[in-house]
C-alpha cells in the first residue's frame, strides 16, 4: 500500500512542479483574490445598510463561500479538463505508462494535483472567510462544515475533468464537457428540477360550501351544495433529487443551521435550505372548505415552522453529495479503464504514444 | 513456401521464428547464448497479430532477439513498425500471438517486463517546464528509486548522452537532436536488459550519431538486447547485427531474405580511365546497355559476393586503374528495395 502512494507521489509532485512554475496560475490566483476583495468589501457595505449588524456579515460569509465555489468550479475544469488527453498529446503518457507507475497511481496522483491546484483557490480565500466569520459571529460549525463541502465539491470538479480527459482523445472536448458537466449540476439540476415540476402536475380538488344563512350569534346555519372545483398542482417533491445534486443546494443543506426564537433560520445558508427542503413535502392533493362544519374554515393548515421542515425532510446533501461522488468515481474509473495498458481497445483515431 | 502474402488470416505456424540475419559486419554476432528454457532473455516474438477495427496494422509478425546483439526493424511507412513496438513496449495488446521480453509476457507479467524494458519513443515528448535533470529524475523516480538515487542516475546519464551543459535548462529549449538525447537517457534511467529504440538517430548531427552507434553497440557488448527501428538504412547497416524486415505487417522469411541476397545488386565502380573501364566490362560479356553511368562512376548489375570477386579480379588482372569497387547500395537498404518491389508485385 505504500508503495502505491509513493507512486503516487511521485506524480503528485511531477503535476504540481509543472503547474506551480508557470505564471499564468500565478496571475490567475491573484485576479481571482482581488475579484474576492471586491466582493467582500462591496457586500460588507451594502449589507450594513440593512442595520441588523450580525446579520450582514453571516451574508457576507454564506456569499464569499458561494463565490468561492463559483470561481473553483470555474477554473478546475480548465485545470484537470486536460490532465491525460493532454499528456498523450505532448507525448508525455506513454513514457510515463511503461515505468512501473501503474494506471491507478496515475490517476490517482492526477487527480489529486489538480484538486490541490483548485484547493490553492479556497486557501487563497480564506483570510476573507476568516473576516466574514468573525463579524458575523458564525458558530465553528458553520465554518468548518461549509469549508469541508466546498473542498469535496471542488475535489469532485476536479476528479470529473481527469476522468473526462480519460475518456476522451481531444483535450478541447474534455475540457468543455467538463464545463458543461459544472454547468448541468449548478444550473441544469435547477431547470429540470423547475420543469419536472412543471410538467408533472397533478389535479386537487378543492370543495368548498359557503354559509348562506347565519343565527344571531353569527354561527352559520344553512349553507350552498358543496362546490368542487378543481386545479393543477406541481409536483416538486417528485423532483427534489434534482435539486440535491446542486452543488449550491449541497453546500447549504449540509451547514447546520441555527434557529431564532421563532424556529427560523437564522443566516442565508438556512434559508436556502429551508426553501429546497420544502421542495420535498407534496403539496396537498385538495382541500374542503365548509363554513357549516364546524373548524372547517380554519382548514387552511398552519404552515410548519422553517426547524420543523427541516427536521423532518430528507437531509439532501448527503443524497446530493453521494450523487456526486458517484459519478466523480465512476468517471475515475473510466478513465482508469480507458487509460489502462496493455490497451486493448483505443478509441477511433487515438493514438497511444 | 512462395511469398505471396495475398489474403487474411495470416498463415499460422508456417512462418516459424526467424532471426533474420543479413549479417554485415565481422563484429557481429557475438557468443550467441544458448537459447534455453532457463535464460530466455531478449525478444521472443511469435505470429503476433494486432488490427484497429478493420485495419490489420501487425498480421503476423515472428523474430527473436538475443541478447547482446543489435536488431534493425526496418520496413516502408505504414508497414506496422510502431504498433509492433507498442506491443513489444508492454503498452498494446496483442491480439494473438506471443511476446517474450526477458522472458516475461507484456500482458500477464506486465511489471517485470516493464523493470527490464527501455523504450525511447518515436514522440518526443517531454515535460517542458522540467529541466533536464529533473525529467530523468523523475524518469528514475517513476523505476521507484529513492530520491538520492535518481539524483545520481540523472547525473550519470546526463554526462553519458553529453548534455550536461543543458542539464539545468527546461526541456523546451532543446532542439530536437537533444531531445532524442533526452529521450535515450530516459530509456536508459533504470538500466534495462532490452532497449527498444525508434528512429534513435534522426535529428541527430554527424558526431552525435557517431555517439549513439558507439553506445548501441557498447550496450549490446554488455548483454543487452536491442531493437533499434529506423529509415537511416546505412547507419541500421553500420550498428545492426541483424535485420527484421517487416511490410504490410507481416516479417519476411528466410526464404524471402535469402532470395533477396542472391538477387542482383548494383555495384560501382570508380576509374581513372572511365573509356577503358567501360571497355573491359563490355569485354567481360556485361551488355553495353546493363551499364548505368553516374557521374565518373559506372554501375552494373552483379548477383552475389562471388561474382563481384571475380569480376573484380579480372578488371585489375586487365590493367584497370579501379579506385572504387563496392556496393552502390547497403545490405539493408537492398534487402528493403528488393523485398519491397516483391512485395508491391
Amino acid at each position: 500500500m505504500s508503495a502505491f502512494f509513493a507512486g503516487v507521489g511521485v506524480i503528485l509532485s511531477l503535476e504540481l512542479r509543472q503547474r506551480v512554475r508557470t505564471t499564468s496560475w500565478y496571475i490567475l490566483l491573484g485576479v481571482f483574490v482581488a475579484l474576492i476583495l471586491m466582493v467582500t468589501v462591496l457586500l460588507s457595505f451594502a449589507l450594513n445598510g440593512f442595520g441588523t449588524d450580525d446579520n450582514g456579515a453571516a451574508g457576507v460569509y454564506s456569499t464569499v463561500i458561494y463565490f468561492v465555489l463559483l470561481l473553483g468550479t470555474l477554473v478546475a475544469p480548465a485545470l484537470s479538463g486536460n490532465a491525460i488527453n493532454g499528456d498523450r498529446d505532448a507525448g508525455t503518457l506513454a513514457t510515463t505508462q511503461v515505468t512501473l507507475i501503474t494506471t491507478g497511481q496515475l490517476i490517482v496522483g492526477k487527480f489529486l494535483s489538480a484538486w490541490i491546484t483548485a484547493l490553492a483557490f479556497l486557501v487563497a480565500a480564506i483570510p476573507f472567510l476568516v473576516y466574514a466569520a468573525i463579524a458575523g459571529r458564525l458558530p465553528a460549525s458553520t465554518i468548518v462544515v461549509s469549508i469541508v463541502v466546498l473542498a469535496l465539491e471542488l475535489g469532485v470538479v476536479a476528479a470529473v475533468g481527469v476522468g473526462l480527459s480519460g475518456l476522451m482523445s481531444r483535450p478541447l472536448f474534455s475540457i468543455v464537457v467538463t464545463y458543461l458537466v459544472v454547468a448541468a449540476l449548478s444550473i441544469g439540476t435547477i431547470i429540470a428540477f423547475t420543469l419536472g415540476g412543471l410538467a408533472l402536475q397533478t389535479t386537487a380538488t378543492q370543495t368548498s360550501s359557503y354559509a348562506l344563512e347565519y343565527d344571531s350569534a353569527g354561527a352559520p346555519t344553512a349553507c350552498s351544495a358543496p362546490e368542487e372545483y378543481e386545479y393543477q398542482t406541481p409536483r416538486f417533491d417528485l423532483f427534489w433529487g434534482a435539486l440535491a445534486a446542486n452543488p449550491y443546494v449541497i453546500l447549504a443543506d449540509a451547514v447546520p443551521t441555527a434557529y431564532d426564537s421563532n424556529d427560523q433560520p437564522t443566516d442565508l445558508f438556512g434559508y436556502f435550505k429551508l426553501s429546497t427542503r420544502m421542495a420535498q413535502i407534496p403539496q396537498d392533493a385538495g382541500y374542503s372548505y365548509g363554513e357549516c362544519v364546524v373548524g372547517e374554515s380554519e382548514q387552511y393548515p398552519d404552515a410548519p415552522s422553517a426547524r420543523s421542515v427541516i427536521e423532518s425532510t430528507t437531509p439532501s446533501w448527503a443524497v446530493g453529495l453521494a450523487i456526486h461522488l458517484v459519478l466523480a468515481g465512476a468517471l475515475l474509473a473510466g478513465a482508469w479503464a480507458r487509460t489502462k495498458t496493455p490497451a486493448a481497445k483505443l478509441s477511433r483515431g487515438s493514438r497511444i504514444a | 513456401m512462395p511469398l505471396e502474402r495475398t489474403v487474411l488470416p495470416a498463415p499460422s505456424g508456417s512462418v516459424s521464428s526467424v532471426m533474420l540475419s543479413i549479417m554485415t559486419s565481422v563484429e557481429a554476432a557475438p557468443i550467441e547464448p544458448e537459447r534455453s528454457e532457463l535464460a530466455p532473455g531478449g525478444i521472443v516474438v511469435e505470429n503476433v497479430a494486432r488490427s484497429f477495427g478493420e485495419v490489420h496494422a501487425v498480421r503476423d509478425a515472428s523474430f527473436v532477439a538475443t541478447p547482446g546483439t543489435v536488431t534493425g526493424l526496418i520496413g516502408p511507412n505504414g508497414s506496422g513498425k510502431t504498433t509492433l513496438m507498442l506491443m513489444l513496449a508492454s503498452l498494446l495488446q496483442p491480439d494473438a500471438g506471443s511476446i517474450r521480453i526477458a522472458g516475461h509476457d507484456p500482458v500477464t507479467e506486465t511489471a517485470a517486463v516493464r523493470s527490464q524494458l527501455g523504450w525511447m519513443p518515436d514522440v518526443l515528448g517531454s515535460w517542458p517546464t522540467l529541466s533536464v535533470r529533473d525529467t530523468l529524475s523523475y524518469t528514475a523516480r517513476m523505476y521507484a528509486m529513492d530520491k538520492a538515487a535518481a539524483a545520481a542516475r540523472a547525473s550519470e546519464l546526463i554526462a553519458l548522452v553529453d548534455l550536461t551543459e543543458l542539464a539545468d535548462s527546461p526541456t523546451r529549449v532543446l532542439s530536437r537532436g537533444q531531445k532524442q538525447r533526452l529521450s535515450l537517457a530516459r530509456a536508459l534511467v533504470h538500466d534495462p536488459s532490452v532497449l527498444l529504440l525508434d528512429e534513435p538517430a534522426s535529428g541527430l548531427d554527424p558526431v552525435a550519431r557517431g555517439h549513439l552507434r558507439t553506445l548501441v553497440r557498447r550496450l549490446a557488448s554488455e548483454g543487452k538486447t536491442l531493437l533499434v527501428s529506423s529509415h537511416v538504412l546505412s547507419e541500421l547497416d553500420e550498428m545492426a547485427d541483424g535485420a527484421v524486415y517487416l511490410s504490410k505487417g507481416v516479417t519476411a522469411s528466410a526464404e524471402a531474405l535469402a532470395r533477396s541476397r542472391a538477387t542482383a545488386r548494383p555495384w560501382r565502380i570508380r576509374s581513372s580511365d572511365v573509356v577503358a573501364l567501360r571497355a573491359a566490362l563490355v569485354a567481360e560479356g556485361i551488355e553495353e546497355a546493363a551499364i548505368a553511368t553516374d557521374r565518373t562512376e559506372l554501375l552494373v548489375a552483379l548477383e552475389g559476393e562471388a561474382a563481384a570477386s571475380t569480376l573484380l579480379a579480372r578488371l585489375v588482372g586487365a590493367g584497370i586503374a579501379i579506385s572504387t569497387f563496392a556496393p552502390a547500395v547497403g545490405d539493408l537498404e537492398h534487402a528493403f528495395i528488393d523485398l519491397s518491389s516483391e512485395e508491391s508485385k
